[in-house]
């Protein structure tokens, strides 16, 4: 699967994240009056749409590295993940949208079109923070983390923008709120997508065998690759690979690659090496698999 | 005496105006809904007055009550009010704004004639007057500021709880000069009222003024220095001061002063009053009984209703044997996600259930790719672009190069010769071999021919191309 096709992935993803959440979202807010405090009411909200989107987006890793038993895994400890940021996003966006709302509530006018649709786009920004946060704490990721803050505050106020004004210009229209949820899915996964590509050191494509033509960022100070589908280079398909057979290291903005199980030689450009300085289209190959360096 | 108005009625038209003049009055100063989603609790300051304008003290809990409604018409009574606190400004203290016209007609004596004796001035009966209310706040918890307006409004203090700076501070009062002497009254309440920008608790506005609203832009003719061609409207001084949560008081000074219109309105909606101050020692005890009424609210705790709404209308009502009232107020009540549909259908499962099944299908993607025939792939070029960018090798010589009559052409790659790189299949062996005629790498090394494996890194003048021959790595 080439980066490309990876984004797509995590587009469609991020769309069917904001679609399943709905229903669910919807389901709450109807019974809203039944809760014992706003708190409790919030942070349920906040953590079964926190969830559900968790689970669409700790499914990505699964699907794009082709390996199917990475799915589950990712979808449970993404939806745990999604759950806790999603309460915690949702108490907080509820925090600031009371706080602003209740400061410029009174301003006549402009209460309908500008006060209300703002907060709550800074409230669903909020909980979008969290929520795009949660794939980087799921994956242990910093850079992930920030990747999902950014996305999820652009989604939240998009999202929210387009959830308020769609309400105001169509009042009868009753699926404001999924539009709102699919826009804060497709810019958390279009954000994953994007960005994760510009903070990436460059991509190592498959040449060879079952996954040739997949395609994998290095966005991670350490990244191990082997047959073990823990791997984060998962190439379970090529029997000649050690489990863990090497290892990505990202040092001082170098890439350096490193044969942890020497029993299976690793050339690069054709040369035997132990360990080596990655540079742009350099040409690796471990037993049945050729890998190629490449920024594109 | 109690008026029995109908419910509707009544809440048609008291809808931010405090208590009508019943036996008791009862106005709503401020809501404070800032713990709410921590402790479910809003707080409300109510303060009770009898026809006299004097506050009522001593009331009990069972006296008043509290209901909440989505709408401003249908009300859901609380059951019980969790904390009561008579005294309440008293005991948080009060945060004080003392706002004094300056303009021209406050140099004219108390019943509007032209006066040169300064102590026959209406702004000096003012000036005493503050005096007076800033010695009266015994509460070491209570804070003052100090601000004047005419053309422009300017601030003396912020609030400090150094009263006798405040005293002090008068004195820099000055008479306006003739362009200065217009009573920009609207647009001081609004500016006033960033004076609060966060402070907590209870904050009230003591405006004093002797006349209308009478801007410069509008009178002068010209731009006004500061606004401009801006005219403020009262609504604008009541928005920003109920955004604040500010009590506006006002005191109409002076004999045969017209008061501004609106300035009853003005303090009506942000709970506050107004008042009539006739001479110094009058205005001494309107200012006193302001104090007294701040100092002596009742502060009412209640656990909110979840019923949706954007914003959450109060209604606080006291009974007692003097009497009965009601306020309503509002306060911002909006959740992230908004209101809730009005009923829910099954049709709601469909987008559960489609997200579900187009998940399912996303995971059954094609996971690993099949064998197809040998090819090669260009992968990049530097200079140039490949006019395809997979080419099948079906036939015994694949020619590479910039010529359009080249298998794989690049075009627009100046260094390519027109053949540049030849794709040569034995049969036999069933193996493939490049051969240059130009410079050419296999896997970053330099070479004229060399016998290809499947994967192997070719590149011909700047474009990468990867040669694939499934079936060749399957051996």
């Amino acid at each position: 699967m080439t980066a490309f096709a990876r984004r797509l992935i995590l587009l469609a993803l991020g769309v069917l994240a904001g679609i399943c959440a709905w229903p669910a979202a919807e389901l709450i807010l109807f019974l809203q009056t039944g809760f014992p405090s706003y708190l409790v009411f919030s942070a349920l909200l906040g953590a079964v749409t926190g969830a559900l989107m968790g689970a669409f987006f700790g499914s990505a890793e699964g699907i794009t590295s082709r390996v199917k038993s990475r799915i589950p895994r990712g979808m449970l400890l993404g939806a745990l993940v999604g759950c806790g940021g999603g309460g915690l996003g949702l108490l907080a966006g509820q925090a600031a949208l009371w706080l602003i709302g209740t400061l410029v509530m009174q301003s006549y006018g402009n209460f309908q079109r500008v006060v209300l649709p703002l907060s709550h786009a800074i409230g669903w920004a909020v909980l979008g923070v969290f929520v795009g946060a949660g794939e980087g704490v799921r994956a242990g990721s910093l850079k992930k983390i920030g990747i999902g803050i950014l996305g999820g505050l652009t989604g939240g106020l998009l999202g929210g923008l387009v959830l308020e004004y769609s309400r105001l210009l169509f009042p009868r229209m009753g699926i404001s709120r999924l539009i709102g949820f699919a826009i804060l899915g497709l810019a958390i996964g279009g954000f994953y997508g994007l960005i994760e590509r510009g903070m990436s050191f460059g991509i190592l494509r498959i040449l060879t065998g079952a996954l040739k033509g997949k395609e994998f960022l290095l966005n991670q100070r350490r990244m191990r690759l082997g047959r073990s589908p823990r791997n984060e280079i998962a190439l379970p398909s090529y029997e000649d690979l050690a489990d863990r057979q090497a290892q990505v290291r990202i040092h001082k903005g170098e890439v350096v690659l490193v044969n942890l199980e020497p029993r299976l030689p690793m050339q690069v450009n054709e040369q035997k090496v132990l360990e080596s300085r990655l540079k742009l289209g350099d040409v690796i190959r471990m037993g049945s698999v050729r890998i190629f360096y490449k920024y594109e | 005496m109690t008026l029995k108005l109908p419910r509707a009625i009544l809440l048609a038209f008291l809808p931010f105006f405090p208590g009508v003049a019943f036996a008791l009055n009862i106005s709503l100063a401020q809501i404070d809904a800032s713990r709410l989603l921590v402790t479910q609790n809003v707080k409300v300051y109510v303060s009770v007055t009898n026809d006299l304008g004097q506050p009522v003290e001593g009331l009990e809990p069972g006296a008043f009550s509290i209901a909440e409604s989505s709408d401003g018409v249908t009300f859901q009574q609380i059951p019980r009010i969790a904390a009561f606190t008579p005294n309440a400004g008293a005991v948080t203290g009060i945060t004080f704004l003392l706002l004094i016209d300056d303009s021209g007609s406050m140099y004219d004596t108390l019943d509007s004639r032209p006066t040169t004796d300064p102590a026959l001035m209406r702004i000096a009966h003012a000036k005493d007057a503050v005096r007076t209310l800033v010695a009266s706040m015994t509460s070491p918890a209570d804070r003052v500021g100090l601000a004047y307006f005419n053309t422009s409004y300017h601030l003396l203090s912020r609030p400090t709880s150094d009263r006798d700076m405040i005293a002090g501070l008068l004195d820099g009062i000055q008479r306006p000069t003739p362009d200065q002497a217009y009573t920009e009254l609207y647009a001081s309440l609004t500016l006033a009222a960033r004076e609060f920008a966060g402070i907590e608790g209870r904050k009230a506005i003591i405006v004093l003024s002797d006349g209308e609203n009478y801007p410069y832009v509008q009178h002068a003719g010209k731009p006004h220095p500061v606004f401009g061609n801006r005219i403020f409207s009262p609504a604008e001084s009541i928005t920003a001061n109920q955004e604040e949560g500010n009590t506006i008081y006002a005191v109409n000074f002076g004999i045969g002063s017209v008061p501004d219109r609106n300035l009853k309105d003005i303090a009506l909606q942000t709970g506050g009053k107004i008042f009539d101050a006739k001479n110094r020692d009058e205005l001494a005890s309107v200012y006193d009984t302001i104090h007294r009424q701040v100092a002596g609210e009742y502060l009412l705790t209640y656990r909110a209703t979840l019923t949706p709404a954007e914003k959450k209308y109060v209604r606080a009502s006291v009974a007692s044997s003097e009497g009965d009232a009601s306020v309503t107020r509002f306060y911002f009540a909006s959740t992230v996600f908004g209101l809730p549909m009005r009923s829910l259908t099954l049709f709601l499962l469909i987008p559960f259930i489609l997200a579900g099944l187009l998940l399912w299908v996303l995971t059954l993607l094609r996971l690993e790719r099949k064998r197809g025939p040998a090819s090669l792939e260009v992968l990049h070029t530097q200079v140039g672009h490949p006019v395809t960018r997979v080419v099948p090798l079906t036939t015994s010589k694949t020619v590479i190069g910039g010529s359009p009559k080249a298998d794989l052409t690049i075009v627009g790659a100046p260094q390519l010769r027109e053949q540049h790189a030849t794709i040569l299949f034995d049969p036999k062996d069933k193996r493939y071999t490049v051969v240059g005629t130009g410079d050419i790498l296999v896997n970053n090394q330099p070479v004229k021919r060399r016998t290809l494996e499947s994967g192997d890194v070719i590149d011909v003048g700047g474009a990468t191309i990867v040669f694939d021959d499934e079936e060749q790595g399957a051996k």
